[in-house]
């Protein structure tokens, strides 16, 4: 046993060196290396019709991938106890960045959204990225105590004290500071506006707050909260009845297809023209302009047209794999917080994939998400990878099975 | 987990909750299996959907918009006449196409190109800017466009593809490049090549080479004629070039490529003889205009031997190059009267415009159909002479009027009221006697005559490889009886050909068969089909249909029908020289008294036919309701029209064809070269041609001759020999000898040394006279030239002219 080896290290220490979790680490590695490469073909046709090198963006997301693996491997050796103390300093800086971003921010003559901020050494980033992992590592951290908490309870002559200690006990007030944190991240985030984030946000916190074991009616009334709102904005607002709209027809957007419907038509056209095999790793056409972001949200479009559904499949498949391994890792956590951090960002992964490839099938209606490892996006990439980082971290822990 | 949980006991300072352990365990096992699970079954049934199972037409989708498909005409194949000649061709021309979207850029370009200038110093575009205002302005200045049409083009500033005007010929296709390339516009303004079909002749042989429109299809198809007929052989196979473009258009090289060749029509050679067909157009023209004719002409040349259609014309003609416009001058001056009244409406005039048109287009000798009259007595003749029901030594008394058993109406008369009294067979076809025919038809019997109505072709098409032969049984179109109500009223008006319709082709298919030995042919047009590269891909050999009638019948009615010209009422159509058989006619036509179609159903030679016509007249305009004279003074009838110019028109045809005259002894010989001879070999020298001498001078041997050697004259003329005194140089004036004799035109021509050529009515009595001469009155020409001077046989007409 190690322990016995490392006298001089201390307990804690020594859990910390244990070995990461292979299989999640190759994973990523492998996810990491064939989205970069995806980006290489999806991006040169742009990159070309901009007059850059038809390598650029491939070499970029090469080094912040390279870049990003190191990352990784630096923040695996990193005790994610550390990360406890760390938690509320991340939230605390995303949620200052997302307030900064407001006045300060760019994005808002692109995309028609003020998402960037820019900052020295680092670069352009979206505070919102930093924001998904600050709830998370800090949810993880409040919740993985609380069983330990003093339940506060009001001076006994308050007029509420009975009432109060019975929500209580029934675990009504437990998460709404959550909540509160929550709603303050959404709508500064709303604000930029940026709702697939939002989305993301509120997903990451829920994961962590569900497997924390926070009653199940919040989640039951939270989700039929969620379909009723849902449903009234669908049904009673105009733009969301344009996207419906869309996603029921595509090519009823009023220009016949060449308007809003555009990019889903493309992107149907690229996945459909794949077939099983696909046209050849490369040889898209769809990519030559005529899908919108084909580097970006929309680079599985372009991979499912160069790899046929096999190709498509595959990836999935290695998505899957690397979900099932997370919530692995999380189940077999030395501690609570790392379970529940580790259930958050893995949750928070497998909802950006579903949600990025829903899209671009057009299963549900559009919203901007990037596919994890594959999007074009250097600091994306980053922060992914430092998060899956923080799983291999919580992965060193994980005790070895007892020797027979 | 009992290791994990054991472990956590013993090492975490935190203290065990099984409880909520386990709560995170489940929930977190929960989650993996919706996340990790669950949520992807829904994208590979989607994903299977997408890729497999609406692969094909994604994928369709994809290529349309991915690939440019842009065609590459195939050249339409020229028509030939038999000679060679090109009837019609193809050529690149250019279509003019503007890109809004690609000129705004244009324009974009160039204000930066200034904004540049103005900020760094440099130098400012050297030619105007490009607005729309500019383009719109100078283009419909070149293609004679309106400006404000050109403008309604540029407003659409998405589009890529406004044609502002299509087929512009070169002279402006090249002022709209050199304009391109001054102004810098090659971003916006664009010629597309596409072809055009032109007629180097015109108006010639219209109605059979037909018009190519360009409207239809991509590359225009064939509305009439031959054009249409034979649309598959010439319009070929349009080629096409796939390319890859991006999603704005710009084309991918090398990417995707792929070509499919353009196959060039094939070639058609026709049977029409460009020549014979001007003749053919010229002689109805002619006619047209001299009789007042009201509704057009047609006029069909065929050999008879092989069922070879040499030449086929119609009237109202058309610019094959226009066929929009209308040229033939009745029909122009109707328009015009529509178009000048008052009351009639813009679309009225619209529809007379339409109507107009079609008529114009309209190939009347086989759309139409029409009562063949007298000239369908030469195939009751040959149905009779064949069944040897008559001969030529039985008799016809004819008392003017014929009595036939059941008929209720006015007595049938012939076209002379007092009779022609006794006449043999051939006196009675040359006088196109009814009541002689229709004692023939009852002597050959409803059931034969109507088994010869089939075996002539009348009943069917003729299979003619043209466009317009109606495929439906004339029985059923009510045009002819059925067999089983073919009375013996029906028998006696089809015995003179009455009554009922066929079309001109049918007509003259059949009467090649009577005059040919028999051989009823399958008419056509198109001889030879080659390929882009010459070859033959497909010959037509005449094709027999039946035998009608023996060759020795063939050769009886030849002799008879030759009687109809000689001497009869064809005698109109008699050209020196030749041996012209025919038959006249004069049909009544179903839009009443005043309209009569005047027919001539002409062959020759008439031992062995070489070309056989059929010219018709509709409707010449009498001078006045139910008069039988047109304002000049013409007789109504196929005798004193149609076999007129049926004569010319024969003499011609049989000149071209190089068909020798045979000479009778007032028939026209050739002055041989007598100089140098002696006066007893000139003498000799000329009596063998038939002519006598007169000697001028006492020399040794000829110094000089009028006529000159080689010049045609009646025969029997005097030549004048020069023996050693000088030849008259100067030259005469030719009197005017129309309205006269043969015999006072012939003197008055020869005091002026001229010689007389006369044609025409072949019996030169007190009745016959001059009305037209080769070379005018007044003209000066050489001494001892003959002057042509047809002759006409004014008896029917009674009146001088």
């Amino acid at each position: 046993m190690v322990t016995k080896r490392r006298r001089d290290l201390t307990v804690m220490q020594q859990l910390a060196r244990g070995p990461i979790d292979i299989p999640f680490l190759m994973l990523v590695v492998i996810l990491t290396a064939i989205g970069v490469v995806a980006v290489f073909s999806a991006s040169y046709p742009t990159a070309m019709n901009e007059g850059l090198n038809p390598a650029n963006y491939f070499i970029k997301q090469a080094g912040f991938g390279t870049v990003g693996l190191v990352a990784m491997c630096l923040i695996a050796k990193i005790n994610y106890q550390t990360f406890r103390g760390l938690s509320i300093f991340v939230l605390a800086v995303s949620i200052l960045l997302l307030v900064l971003v407001l006045p300060f921010g760019y994005g808002r003559s692109t995309v028609g959204a003020q998402r960037w901020i820019s900052l020295p050494i680092i670069g352009g980033f979206q505070p919102s990225e930093i924001a998904k992992v600050g709830v998370i590592m800090y949810f993880a951290a409040r919740l993985s105590k609380r069983n330990t908490e003093k339940h506060k309870r009001l001076p006994s002559r308050h007029p509420l004290s009975g009432i109060y200690a019975w929500l209580d006990e029934k675990g009504v007030l437990e998460p709404i500071p959550y909540f509160l944190i929550l709603g303050l991240v959404a709508v500064l985030m709303l604000m930029e506006p940026h709702m697939s984030g939002t989305i993301l946000v509120l997903v990451g916190g829920a994961s962590v707050l569900f497997a924390a074991g926070i009653k199940l009616y919040w989640f039951i009334g939270g989700g039929a909260l969620a379909a009723a709102g849902l449903w009234v904005i669908m049904t009673k607002t105009s733009y969301m009845a344009t996207r419906l709209a869309i996603w029921k027809d595509p090519w009823n957007d009023g220009m016949n297809g060449r308007d809003k419907g555009f990019q889903i038509i493309q992107s149907l056209y690229a996945i459909g023209s794949g077939g099983l095999l696909g046209v050849g790793f490369g040889k898209s056409r769809q990519k030559f302009l005529y899908l919108p972001e084909s580097e970006n949200d929309y680079i599985f479009s372009i991979w499912c047209e160069e790899m046929g559904f096999v190709g498509a499949a595959v990836v999935i498949i290695l998505f899957i794999l690397l979900v099932i391994r997370g919530y692995w890792i999380a189940v077999h956590a030395r501690d609570r917080f790392g379970a529940l951090l580790v259930v958050g960002i893995t949750t928070l992964t497998a909802v950006q994939v579903f949600l990025n490839i829903a899209v671009v099938t057009n299963l549900i209606p559009s919203t901007g998400i990037s596919l994890p490892f594959f999007s074009y996006g250097g600091t994306a990439l980053m922060i992914q990878l430092a998060e899956m980082g923080m799983v291999l971290s919580v992965s060193r822990q994980i005790p070895a099975p007892k020797q027979e | 987990m009992a290791d994990k949980r054991k472990r956590g006991d013993r090492i975490i300072r935190q203290r065990p909750d099984r409880r909520a352990n386990r709560i995170i365990l489940m929930r977190s096992l929960f989650l993996m299996a919706l996340f990790g699970v669950v949520v992807f079954i829904p994208l590979f049934f989607k994903l299977w959907q997408i890729q497999i199972s609406q692969h094909d037409y994604y994928q369709e989708l994809a290529v349309q918009q991915q690939t440019r498909d842009s065609t590459v005409t195939a050249n339409r194949g020229t028509i030939y006449d038999s000679q060679g000649a090109v009837l019609a061709m193809s050529a690149t021309v250019y279509n003019v196409q503007l890109s809004p979207k690609d000129l705004m850029e244009t324009q974009e370009t160039y204000r930066e190109k200034v904004e540049d200038a103005q900020e760094n110093g440099g130098e400012l575009p050297d030619y105007p800017e490009p607005t729309d205002q500019f383009v719109a302005e100078n283009l419909a200045a070149i293609l004679d466009l309106e400006v404000e049409d050109v403008m309604k083009h540029l407003e659409n500033k998405n589009s890529q593809y406004e044609i502002i005007k299509k087929r512009v010929e070169p002279e402006e296709s090249e002022a709209v490049q050199a304009f391109i390339t001054e102004n810098h516009l090659s971003h916006g303004i664009y010629l597309m090549p596409t072809s055009k079909r032109y007629y180097p002749k015109g108006s010639l042989a219209a109605h059979v080479i037909g018009w190519v429109n360009p409207n239809l299809g991509e590359a225009g198809e064939g509305a009439y004629g031959i054009e249409a007929q034979f649309e598959e052989e010439l319009s070929g196979q349009t080629g096409r070039v796939v390319t890859a473009k991006d999603g704005v258009g710009t084309e991918l090289l090398y990417r995707f490529e792929d070509y499919y060749d353009a196959t060039d029509g094939n070639n058609l050679t026709l049977t029409i003889d460009a020549t014979i067909q001007s003749y053919c157009e010229s002689i109805i023209q002619e006619g047209v205009e001299q009789f007042d004719v009201q509704d057009g002409a047609f006029c069909l040349a065929m050999d008879p031997n092989t069922g070879a259609i040499l030449g086929w014309a119609n009237s109202p003609a058309y610019d094959l190059n226009d066929p929009w416009t209308i040229t033939d001058p009745v029909l122009s001056q109707y328009l015009e009267t529509v178009k000048n009244d008052p009351t009639a409406s813009e679309e009225a005039y619209r529809t007379a415009l339409g109507q107009v048109q079609n008529q114009q287009w309209r190939n009347k000798a086989i759309n139409d159909t029409y009562e063949p009259g007298s000239t369908f007595k030469s195939i009751v003749l040959a149905a009779a002479l064949e069944e040897g029901v008559v001969s030529e030594s039985d008799h016809f008394f004819c008392t003017g009027v014929a009595q036939v058993e059941g008929w209720t109406g006015d007595p049938i008369r012939c076209s002379d009221r007092d009779g022609h009294g006794d006449q043999d067979l051939a006196k009675a076809v040359a006088n196109s006697c009814n009541p002689a025919f229709i004692e023939i038809g009852r002597r050959l019997g409803a059931e034969k005559f109507y088994n010869y109505l089939e075996d002539f072709g009348f009943l069917g098409p003729t299979g003619i490889d043209m466009q317009g032969e109606s495929a439906i049984n004339p029985v059923s179109a009510g045009l002819i009886w059925p067999r089983d109500s073919f009375g013996t009223v029906d028998l006696a008006v089809a015995s003179f050909g009455q009554r009922f319709q066929v079309t001109p082709l049918q007509l003259i298919t059949a009467a090649s068969a009577v005059v040919n030995g028999g051989h009823l042919m399958q008419p056509y047009v198109v001889s030879q089909i080659t390929d882009a590269d010459g070859n033959v891909l497909q010959h037509t050999e005449p094709t027999e249909v039946r035998q009608v009638i023996s060759e020795q019948t063939s050769e009886r009615c030849r002799t008879i029908l030759e009687k109809v010209v000689d001497g009869g009422t064809g005698k109109n159509a008699a050209v020196e020289g030749y041996r012209i058989g025919g038959k006249t006619g004069s049909s009544q036509t179903l839009k009443g008294q005043d309209h009569t179609i005047v027919s001539f159903l002409g062959f020759a030679p008439a031992d062995d036919p070489q070309v056989v016509i059929l010219l018709a007249y509709d409707s010449p305009k009498p001078m006045s309701p139910g008069s039988n004279y047109t304002e000049d003074l013409w007789y109504i009838s196929g005798g004193n029209m149609a076999a007129i110019k049926a004569g010319e028109l024969l003499e011609k045809i049989l000149d071209y064809m190089g068909v020798e005259k045979t000479y009778s002894a007032s028939a026209d010989v050739v002055v041989p070269n007598l100089t140098g001879l002696t006066e007893a070999d000139a003498t000799t020298s000329l009596k063998k041609n038939n002519l006598s001498i007169r000697v001028v001078g006492d020399g040794d041997t000829v110094t000089g001759q009028i006529p000159a050697k080689g010049a045609s004259i009646p025969g029997g003329s005097e030549v004048v020999v020069y023996m050693g005194a000088e030849v008259p140089t100067d030259q005469v004036q030719v009197p005017n000898v129309i309205g006269l004799s043969v015999e006072q035109a012939k003197k008055k021509l020869e005091a002026q040394d001229l010689y007389l050529k006369a044609s025409g009515a072949s019996e030169f009595g007190s009745s016959v006279v001059a009305y037209d001469q080769s070379v005018e009155a007044g003209t000066s020409v050489d001494r001892g030239t003959a002057i042509e001077v047809r002759f006409t046989d004014s008896t029917a007409s009674g009146d001088g002219l």
